[in-house]
Parts: structure tokens; C-alpha cells; sequence
């Protein structure tokens, strides 16, 4: 590879690892909280179809962003219903959030724009280049020339693991995935912790479907999510569950993706799909404890009623 | 007289079709150790879980200074200053001990105090030393019951509940905890201790209130009322089991004779039991004949569980030799997670324990007939109260089970019997029934080792006798015969981290 090529390659990795890292740090809230959001992809379709409508609705991308946020969080109240509040089993109810979002989606979009062919085009999120970071050699424009929506992952990552380690309310937040019970009798209400997290979690999905609409292909397409919610799930657990590793690892997701594209364009008679395995290698092995200790959340998956 | 803090009246609370509470009534001063008395299944947790604002009654009123309140969270108890040390811990295992003590913290200490400074000035005040770094999962659990009391004495309650503190502790630990309790009373607050011990009460206790089957039975000052009136209130009209209540064994009840050392079941030699956290079980040597009861003391984590799962045939040694019977039964601690399965009835669960025995096969297949003559022999032999052998095992209550893991362990006809702390959490004639049965089962030939957090119960029921402390086992000479005595021993080696099995081994298990 040339150095142009790299910086290409960089960038492309940057791009694809953004919208993981969004939904990844998402679920990695709500995962500490006991909370397994199989759903995330409803959340993602929802936000890209949101972002598009709102992105053409007030003809700004920046306000698409935030319905796009909101249709995350939408999904995610789905979810927070069902398996949170009435306790019904986590992955039923994720796998129907999941079907469900990319059914509707897909429904809302054909009846909204028929079924034209044509591509629909939308105001798209420019990339901010941040002065003097950006001006880092190789490095610096992949990951400082993006979509603002690249940054709230990169100042995400620190507060969010502030907020778990340092902070009462983080304790709590994770009392409540480790051991419900006992949460619960040191005076923390288990439920509205999952609820909000649940829903937090759905709110950065929406953002990563809404970054994929307006800030990769300006444009809405059906199924456009391609399993990234499950990725993200991935993307936690290779990430220990630990916000900062998480977007390390969204990184490396991406990378591997882009990867794969390159070999691809470069006409190399590589079997690249065994770069697009390595990130789930990788995960398996850190869930085998093989590239250090990865143990989820206690109580994770687990619905819980108080005993009151 | 001191002002009254508490008073509850008429509180009823039913789970299900079970009524845990039925009227009970009580009243704490300030300034006082008042004990509360009752068998297993009274209701004592039960109605401080109502105080502690973590039950929802269904009847009654509570009063804090004299004004009815309603408790609908841990939080608001402590609004009112009722801090709960709970009998089941409420630690997160996998947070770490400085975690556990600042959660639901928030807002509790004063403005401008650390949790950090406020755990170490209560250390320091009385006395509870715990380490503060590793994980809640690495401490053994008199280290817990000490977290849990610290952390109640965070938020500084004037109401202090302790239910059931002594179990997991040493005598040496009971004692000074009894004299932290008067030091509390003594200044100004209530503080009450829940037993269903007498001797424990009767140590510290200023007044005493007796429950038996959900209700209040009776109230005096300990000075008043003497042993055998407050059995009487204990148990009412049913069997008194004079062990669980720490009485001493009952008059026919003298300890199997010494071992016929011509029949030795079970030899273990030089036996290490390992896990990442280090060693569980170390250098352990013991033998069992036929006939004898060998029970075992120690403070709930010092190896006891790996013991019995080596001599049951269900862990393996990491280390040394191990000889065991063809015929195991197996009476493990937890009734309802390792004992029964809940969601299988009876007779499946019976069928567990019988069904590799070549009479309940034809073939490949399994004689489902058999094991449910079995099984309606079990229920009626031991007295089982389920409508049927098609009732589930998680539907019976504790004693239910217990008597159908009994029976069933009991029809298997072992050489070696393995009972882990049984009758743990029984009512009175349930743990009567249990002691009986090990009695007779010793006199018919069989190899007993009874492993027991309850130093009566293996007074009362065992011939010889070891401590075991840190995964060491100790015989206990005829001279240590006592609570001191097997106290002592137990003492030895108290919490035992990875770190400090590591640093014996030389080796650095990061
Ligand atoms: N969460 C629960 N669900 C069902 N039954 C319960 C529950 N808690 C207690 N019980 C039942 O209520 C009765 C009283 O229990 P408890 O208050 O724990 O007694 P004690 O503390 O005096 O031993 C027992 O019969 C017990 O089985
Ligand atoms: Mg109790």
C-alpha cells in the first residue's frame, strides 16, 4: 500500500467503525445495567429511516441526526416494554424488534417514495476537519476530518467510562447488571435503571442509523443497517464491555471491514473474507478468555421483578 | 423508661398461599438490645424485610416516634434511620468491598465526607476490619457479615436490625460483635438481634420478643423470663428439637460410638483441592468406618463445600488419594438449586438419584413404574405434605424438600452418607425428623460425615469431631470438646485470599 492508499484505508476504517462505535457504546451502557438489547438493529434501521425523513423534512441533515435519535429511542421503547418493564424474554423480544424495525422501515419507506428505483438523495453531514489534529501525518485526517457525528463517539467513550467508574450513579448502573437483588436492597430502583439505559441505548443507535444515511451514502436504502446491531453486540464484548476499549474495538471492526474493500479494489487474489472473520475470531477468543478477561455483566439477559 | 422508636402492630405479609406474618407485633426502645426469638420459618426475616421497607406488608402499621409511616423502598427506612443487616447477603459479589460500602450511598453521608473516610473511621471505631481492595468474591463470609454490618453503620441508624449475624461467625467474632451491640445501645439507639438461638439472646439481650408461626407470642425482659418458658413460646404444642434451638442433644441422644477400625469406607490422604482463586481444600487426611458420625465444624467457606463434594465423588482432588464407597449419598446444602429441581415433580426428582441402578431399566429404556413406587414410598414414609408425587419440587416448602432429598438419598442404601448443613433454615420437627433419621442411619452401619456451620449440631450428633479453618481440617481432642474449644480452632487461618495462597506457593497468579 501507498501512503495515499493507507491514508484511504484509515479513513475508510474511521467511516465504517463510526456508527458501530455509536451503537456499540449504546449497548454497552445498557449490557453493565443487565440489559442485552438484541433490538439494536430495529434502533439502527429506525434511525436511518428517521434521519432521512427529518434530514428531508427540515432539510437539515443536523436536525435528521436528532430524528433519527428519536425513531432509535422509539424502537428501543419497544424493547424497554416488553422485556424490561413486563419481563418477557430478552431475545424473543429483540429478534421481534429487530424484524419488526427492518419490516416497517422497509414499509414506511416504499409507501412514503414508491417503489421508483430512483435513489433517493439527502442532505448529506459535511465532515469537520478539527484544525491542527487533523494536520497529523497519516492518522490525523482519518480520524479528525468526519462527520461531527465521529467526534460524540470519540468524546463519548471517556465520559461514559467516567460516568461507570467514578460516579455514584455509574455504581448503581452497574450494581443493578451484576446483582439486581442486591441493588435493590441498597436502595437503587432496578427497573428505571434499565428502562433509561435501555432507552440511552436506543438513543445512540438512532444516531449511528442516522449517521449512516446522511454522513456514508446520503441516501436511504432498505436493509441498510446489514446486521450492524449485531456487530455492535460483538463489538461490546471485544471491548470488555469497558466504553473506551469498546471504541477501540469498533476501530478495529472497522478497519477489518475496510480492509476487505481494499483488497477487493486493489484486484488482490487474497480470501478476504478471512479478514472480515478476524474481528469475530478475535471476539470469541476474548470471550474464551484467550486475549485477557472478558466476563459480561452477572445478571445480564436475566428479566427481574422485585420480591416486594 | 426510654422512648419507644418502633412499634409495629398486627403486620401480616402471605407469599402465595404461604402466610409468612399473621399479626405480629413489636416494640423497640432506644437504649435497649432487644432479641427476637423463633424458629426457622417464624417470620423474623420476614417482618424486618417489612421494617427494612424491602416488603410490602399486607396488613398493620408500622410507627417510628410514635407517627405511622409507610415504607415503600429501602430508601425511605432510611429516611427514618432503620438500618437492616440482612440475614442473605446483599453484596455484588463482583464489585469490590470499598463498591459494595458507597453504593445507594449517594446523599446518605454528610456533605463533604468521603466514603473512603467514612469507612475508615468506622473501621476504626468498631473494630470491623475488612480489606477494602479485592472483590466482595474473594472474601469468605464472615469477612461478608462484616461488610454488611459496616454498611449499615454507614448511614448511622438509630434503628440497627441485625438478622441472624452469628451463623457465619466464630465465637470469638460472636462475642465481640455482642459487646459492639451494647456499646450501639448504649448510645441511644435500638438495636436487635434475631436469633433462633436461645444462649445468643440471652447474652445480649436487654428485653426479648418471641414469634412462632407469624405472630408475637410473647414479650418480656430477659431477666424475666426463664429457658424453658421461652422454648415453650418457641415451638408451642410441636417437637422440641433441642439441637437447633443449641440446647445440647437430647438425653438418648449420645454420640455414635468410636469407629470399627476394621471398616473403613472412606480414605483420604494428602488431599488438595485447587481453583484460580487457590487452595480450597489442603493436606487433607481423614478416615470414616461404617457406624460413625464424623462431624465436621468451620465457618461457612473454609472448604467445607469442596470436603463434601470430594467425599460425595463429585469434585476431584487436585492432589493425594481418595478412596470412597460404590454407594454415596449426597445431602447438599442448597435444597433448592443442588438438591431438587424445581421444575421436575417428585418423581423425577427421586428418579435423579436412581435411575443408572440396573432395576429401573429394561433396556435402553427407563422403568418409570419403578421409580414411582419409589417415590409415593418416599412421601409416605417420610411424611412428605404433597398431594402427590406429581407435585413439583419447587412447590414444597424447605422441609418438604429436605425430607424428600432425605428419603431419597435414604433409599439409595449407601455405605457413605455426606449431609451439608441439613437442616439449614428447617423448621423445629423438620430438623428433628433429619437428626433422627442420621442417627439411625449411623446405628444401621453407615458412614456419616456431617459438615455443619452450627457447632451444636455437631456436638450433639458426632462422634469424633474436626475443625476445619482455610481448607485445613484439625481433629478436635475429647479436652476441645466445646464451643471455645472447636472455636478456637476454627479461628485459625481466618480469610485466606488468593493472594495470600499465592504468595505461599511462591508464585504470582495474576
Ligand atoms: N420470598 C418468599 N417467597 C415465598 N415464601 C417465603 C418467602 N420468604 C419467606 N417465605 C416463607 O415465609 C415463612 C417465614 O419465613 P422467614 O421470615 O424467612 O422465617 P425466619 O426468618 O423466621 O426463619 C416461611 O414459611 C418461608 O418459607
Ligand atoms: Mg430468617
Amino acid at each position: 500500500m501507498s501512503q495515499a492508499e493507507l491514508v484511504l484505508f484509515l479513513e475508510a476504517s474511521v467511516r465504517l467503525g463510526i456508527p458501530l462505535a455509536l451503537a456499540a457504546l449504546g449497548e454497552t451502557i445498557s449490557e453493565r445495567s443487565g440489559v442485552i438489547n438484541i433490538g439494536l438493529e430495529g434502533s439502527i434501521i429506525g434511525g436511518a429511516l428517521g434521519g432521512a425523513l427529518g434530514a428531508l423534512a427540515f432539510e437539515s441533515a443536523g436536525l435528521g441526526v436528532v430524528t433519527g435519535a428519536a425513531a432509535g429511542v422509539l424502537a428501543a421503547s419497544v424493547f424497554a416494554v416488553f422485556a424490561v418493564w413486563l419481563g418477557a424474554d430478552q431475545i424473543i423480544t429483540g429478534t421481534a424488534v429487530t424484524i419488526g424495525g427492518l419490516g416497517m422501515t422497509g414499509a414506511i419507506y416504499q409507501a412514503r417514495f414508491g417503489v421508483t428505483g430512483t435513489e433517493l438523495s439527502l442532505p448529506t453531514l459535511a465532515a469537520v476537519r478539527v484544525p491542527l489534529l487533523a494536520d497529523i501525518p497519516i492518522v490525523g485526517s482519518a480520524l479528525f476530518d468526519q462527520a461531527p457525528t465521529a467526534y460524540l463517539a470519540y468524546l463519548l467513550a471517556p465520559t461514559l467510562w467516567y460516568f461507570l467508574f467514578h460516579t455514584p450513579y455509574g455504581l448503581e448502573l452497574r450494581a443493578v447488571g451484576e446483582a439486581p437483588d442486591a441493588a435493590e436492597a441498597a436502595g437503587v430502583r432496578v427497573l428505571l435503571v434499565r428502562l433509561a439505559t435501555t432507552l440511552f441505548g436506543g438513543l445512540l443507535a438512532g444516531i449511528a442509523g442516522a449517521h449512516l444515511a446522511l454522513a456514508h451514502a446520503g441516501t436511504f436504502a432498505e436493509n441498510m443497517s446489514a446486521g450492524k446491531g449485531f456487530i455492535a453486540i460483538a463489538v461490546v464484548v471485544l471491548g470488555r464491555w469497558n466504553p473506551v476499549l469498546v471504541l477501540l474495538a469498533a476501530l478495529f471492526f472497522g478497519a477489518a471491514s475496510a480492509l476487505q474493500f481494499f483488497l477487493q479494489a486493489l484486484g488482490l487474489d487474497l480470501a478476504y473474507q478471512i479478514f472480515l472473520a478476524l474481528p469475530y475470531l478475535l471476539t470469541l477468543a476474548a470471550l474464551a478468555g484467550w486475549v485477557g478477561r472478558a466476563r459480561a455483566p452477572a445478571a445480564l439477559a436475566l428479566p427481574w421483578e422485585s420480591k416486594r | 423508661m426510654n422512648p419507644t422508636l418502633v412499634r409495629l402492630r398486627g403486620v401480616e405479609r402471605r407469599f402465595g398461599s404461604v402466610v409468612a406474618l399473621a399479626g405480629a407485633e413489636l416494640e423497640l426502645r432506644a437504649g435497649e438490645v432487644h432479641g427476637v426469638l423463633g424458629a426457622n420459618g417464624a417470620g423474623k426475616s420476614t417482618l424486618f424485610n417489612v421494617l427494612g421497607g424491602l416488603l410490602r406488608p399486607d396488613g398493620g402499621t408500622i410507627e417510628v416516634d410514635g407517627r405511622p409511616v409507610v415504607l415503600t423502598s429501602p430508601r425511605d427506612a432510611w429516611a427514618h434511620g432503620i438500618g437492616l443487616v440482612h440475614q442473605h447477603f446483599t453484596l455484588v459479589p463482583t464489585l469490590t468491598v470499598s463498591e459494595n460500602l458507597a453504593l445507594g450511598l449517594r446523599g446518605a453521608l454528610e456533605p463533604g465526607l468521603s466514603v473512603q473516610r467514612a469507612v475508615r473511621e468506622l473501621i476504626e471505631r468498631t473494630g470491623l476490619d475488612v480489606p477494602l481492595q479485592p472483590r466482595v468474591e474473594e472474601l469468605g463470609v464472615g469477612d461478608r457479615q462484616r461488610i454488611e454490618i459496616l454498611k449499615a453503620l454507614l448511614r448511622d441508624p438509630r434503628i440497627l436490625v441485625l438478622d441472624e449475624p452469628t451463623a457465619v461467625l466464630t465465637p470469638d467474632e460472636i462475642e465481640r460483635l455482642f459487646d459492639l451491640l451494647r456499646e450501639l445501645a448504649g448510645e441511644g439507639r435500638a438495636v436487635t438481634l434475631v436469633a433462633h438461638k436461645l444462649d445468643d439472646v440471652l447474652a445480649v439481650a436487654d428485653r426479648v420478643t418471641v414469634l412462632r408461626a407469624g405472630r408475637t407470642v410473647l414479650t418480656a425482659a430477659s431477666g424475666e423470663a426463664d429457658q424453658s418458658e421461652l422454648v415453650r413460646a418457641m415451638v408451642g404444642d410441636g417437637v422440641v428439637d433441642t439441637i437447633a434451638l443449641g440446647l445440647g442433644p437430647p438425653p438418648s441422644g449420645a454420640p455414635p460410638s468410636a469407629p470399627h477400625a476394621e471398616r473403613w469406607v472412606v480414605r483420604l490422604r494428602g488431599v488438595d483441592v485447587e481453583d484460580e482463586r487457590g487452595w480450597r481444600l489442603h493436606k487433607v487426611d481423614l478416615d470414616v468406618a461404617g457406624g460413625e458420625v464424623v462431624g465436621v465444624a468451620g465457618v461457612e467457606g473454609n472448604g467445607q463445600r469442596e470436603l463434601a463434594r470430594v467425599l460425595a465423588g463429585r469434585l476431584e482432588a487436585t492432589r493425594g488419594t481418595v478412596e470412597l464407597p460404590e454407594q454415596i449419598g449426597f445431602i447438599p446444602q442448597n435444597r433448592s438449586t443442588e438438591g431438587l429441581i424445581g421444575e421436575f415433580d417428585l418423581v423425577e426428582n427421586v428418579a435423579l438419584a436412581l435411575y443408572r441402578k440396573p432395576e429401573f431399566h429394561s433396556g435402553p429404556w427407563l422403568r418409570w413404574d419403578g421409580m414411582k413406587r419409589v417415590a409415593e414410598e418416599i412421601r409416605s414414609r417420610y411424611e412428605v405434605a404433597a398431594p402427590s408425587v406429581a407435585t413439583l419440587g419447587g412447590a414444597l416448602s424447605g422441609g418438604n424438600q429436605q425430607r424428600v432429598i432425605v428419603g431419597r438419598e435414604l433409599e439409595m442404601s449407601a455405605d457413605l452418607l455426606v449431609a451439608e448443613n441439613p437442616t439449614r433454615g428447617l423448621d423445629v420437627s423438620a430438623a428433628a425428623f433429619v437428626h433422627d433419621e442420621l442417627r439411625r442411619l449411623a446405628s444401621e452401619g453407615v458412614a456419616i460425615v456431617l459438615l455443619s456451620t452450627d457447632l451444636d449440631e455437631v456436638l450433639a450428633l458426632s462422634g469424633r469431631i474436626f475443625a476445619i479453618a482455610a481448607g485445613t481440617l484439625r481433629p478436635v481432642s475429647s479436652r476441645a470438646r466445646d464451643r471455645a474449644g472447636i472455636g478456637a480452632l476454627m479461628l485459625r487461618g481466618e480469610r485466606r485470599t488468593a493472594v495470600d495462597s499465592a504468595l505461599e506457593r511462591g508464585v504470582d497468579d495474576g
